[in-house]
């Protein structure tokens, strides 16, 4: 069934020409992405790129949590005619939104503790659906495995731009976004964890006459809860990456904050904004860590 | 079901076991009685496991009627198979441990169906503390006492033969099927684990796939030969010599017999160039035993 070839290839030989027309394919299109945006101008680095990325790390330099402890207490605001237009003290207004900023980290936590729970509670009986080895009826598996694929195919931020519009801005539609999308990670998850279930084990337990519940509890849970924790502190920590950004389309917490400070180019404000989320993200990625190398 | 009182543990009637159109298994008859201790010897592929996996409930047969304890196998329901696994100890090739358990909570899975234990402490892994002494004695025995608290699935091969032992003794069975126990076993450990066997046989029915011929004395009074899923001879252990087993393991392999033929085996004394076990040499090992 080979084609007719005028000079013979082994396999090895053709395996290697199979390689380099891939590489070949992957370089052209490389190659036409950087033709086309070339072609239409749009590979410009902006009039002064140095400047504005000097400017941006001055403001980055000095984050405005400083400003509680070490700003001005009496900055003024004067128009170009040198009228006073208004005093303001710096170091209050930085405090009141270090209050804000507390709470809307309280807020992502929120969205992502509640988004995980909730995507943990639709998954599970979607993933006894899945897992192969549980021989679920073909058509209710198969429609599993396909909202499941769903689910994660979307991402996030579009489940929130569509929850905003159903049911209105703030942590709600946050919460359903990260359950929506997580849902489909899971499901994937804890269908693996079923899947790789010891099946000699369990028939072991059940040799020695154990009934059904002694079963489950000394041969099944044992093996499938640490998984399942496992699983759960990954996505978790997973969503609270993931919702820090949510606020951008308007569905509560940190994000809202940033999008404010971008809008405002309040540089300095971002820079809090990234150093608490990124201490909340490692933070909390750490602690995730160490849980389920315990757990292993 | 239907109850079979006549004292016989196991009672076999034209027994026929296949799988993928072969024949395993061809028993026209076997009856064993209460507290008979029976070895089962025979070359890879014989069809010893296969017997065992029929009496544990794990392998259905084509044919046949099994008694066990007392029990029909084909007509029991649930329950009725979970009263028979209860005193059927089973120490099968494959039946693992629970890996994430520890050692002592896998031998106190052997008393999970005894009476009398509240489901609320089965469920829980809470045993009364009596029963927890018990295990660790059973692990003591076996020389694992120091691992007791140590999962599973960090034992080596032959702890974890041991600790199914253990778990086999808490289990108090009438009938113990046992399928090559000391396999991953030194010949310290096998000493042992032959002792362990033994006492959880104690006043139970002992059925035992053994490889090496010098552990025969130790744990049958009675020998069964079973050559390509037949029957090759059944006698009492004084009958077992070198040449009745050298014979048996030097029979060549061949295709088992189909399953529309029922083609009748070769002469199971036929001689010379056959597949060798792997395990021991019989032969030597037979004669050591007859001398010694």
């Amino acid at each position: 069934m080979q084609p007719a070839l005028t000079v013979p290839l082994s396999p090895a030989a053709r395996g290697r020409l199979g390689f380099l027309a891939l590489a070949g394919v992957y370089g052209a299109l490389v190659l036409a992405c950087v033709v086309t945006l070339a072609a239409a101008g749009d590979l410009s680095m902006g009039r002064n790129p140095w400047d504005n990325l000097l400017k941006s790390l001055a403001d980055f330099s000095r984050p405005s949590f400083l400003d509680v402890w070490f700003g001005p207490t009496r900055l003024e605001y004067r128009g170009d005619d040198g009228v006073l237009l208004r005093v303001e003290n710096r170091r209050e207004v930085e405090a009141t939104f270090l209050w804000a900023l507390v709470r809307a980290t309280w807020t992502t936590f929120q969205i992502a503790t509640l988004g995980s729970l909730l995507a943990a509670v639709l998954a599970l009986p979607l993933a006894l659906l899945a897992a192969r080895n549980l021989h679920a009826p073909r058509l209710l598996a198969g429609a599993a495995r396909g909202v499941l694929d769903v689910a994660r195919a979307v991402h996030t931020l579009v489940f929130g731009l569509v929850l905003v519009g159903i049911v209105g801005l703030g942590p709600t539609a946050g919460i359903l976004a990260i359950a929506l999308h997580s849902m489909g990670s899971y499901g994937k998850l804890f269908a693996e964890s079923i899947e790789s279930l010891d099946r000699a084990a369990i028939d072991a337990v059940r040799a020695t006459g154990a009934s059904p519940p002694q079963v489950f509890f000394n041969a099944v849970w044992p093996s499938v809860l640490p998984q399942f924790v496992g699983n759960h502190l990954y996505v978790w920590e997973y969503n609270i990456r993931d919702s820090t950004i949510l606020g951008l389309i308007g569905a509560g917490g940190l994000g809202l904050l940033v999008s404010e400070a971008v809008s405002l180019f309040q540089w300095s404000r971002l820079a809090t904004l990234l150093l608490v989320i990124v201490a909340l993200v490692m933070g909390f990625d750490a602690l995730s860590r160490r849980i389920r190398e315990a757990l292993r | 079901m239907s109850l079979v009182a006549d004292g016989l543990v196991v009672r076999i009637n034209d027994l026929v076991v296949e799988a993928d159109g072969r024949v395993l298994l061809r028993l026209p008859r076997l009856q064993i009685a209460a507290c008979e201790r029976v070895a089962i010897v025979g070359a890879n592929g014989a069809g010893k496991s296969t017997l065992l996996r029929v009496l544990g409930g794990f392998v259905r047969p084509a044919r046949g009627e099994v008694d066990v304890l007392g029990r029909r196998l084909n007509t029991l329901d649930r329950a009725g198979w979970r009263g028979l696994r209860r005193e059927t100890g089973q120490l099968l090739q494959g039946l693992h441990l629970v890996p994430r358990l520890s050692a002592r909570e896998n031998v106190l899975i052997g008393a999970l169906a005894r009476p009398g234990l509240p489901a609320w402490r089965s469920w829980t892994r809470c045993f009364p503390p009596a029963l927890v002494a018990e295990a660790e004695t059973a692990l003591d025995a076996l020389g694992l006492a120091d691992m007791r608290h140590l999962r599973a699935d960090r034992l080596s091969g032959g702890e974890r033969q041991k600790v199914g032992l253990a778990r086999l003794q808490l289990q108090r069975p009438r009938l113990v099927l046992a399928d090559e126990p000391t396999a991953a076993l030194d010949p310290a450990a096998t000493a042992q684990a032959c002792a362990a066997l033994r006492l959880s046989a104690a006043g139970a029915t002992l059925l035992t796939v053994v490889h090496q011929p010098s552990l025969l004395p130790l744990l049958a009074d009675r020998v069964i030969g079973l050559d390509a899923g037949r029957m090759a001879f059944d006698c009492p252990l004084a009958a077992v010599d070198a040449a009745l087993l050298d014979a048996l393991y030097a029979s060549p392999v061949r295709p088992a017999p189909s399953v529309a033929t029922g083609a009748a085996p070769a002469d199971a004394s036929a001689s010379a160039g056959g597949h060798r076990n792997d395990h021991d040499e019989p032969g030597l090992a037979a004669r050591r035993l007859a001398a010694g």
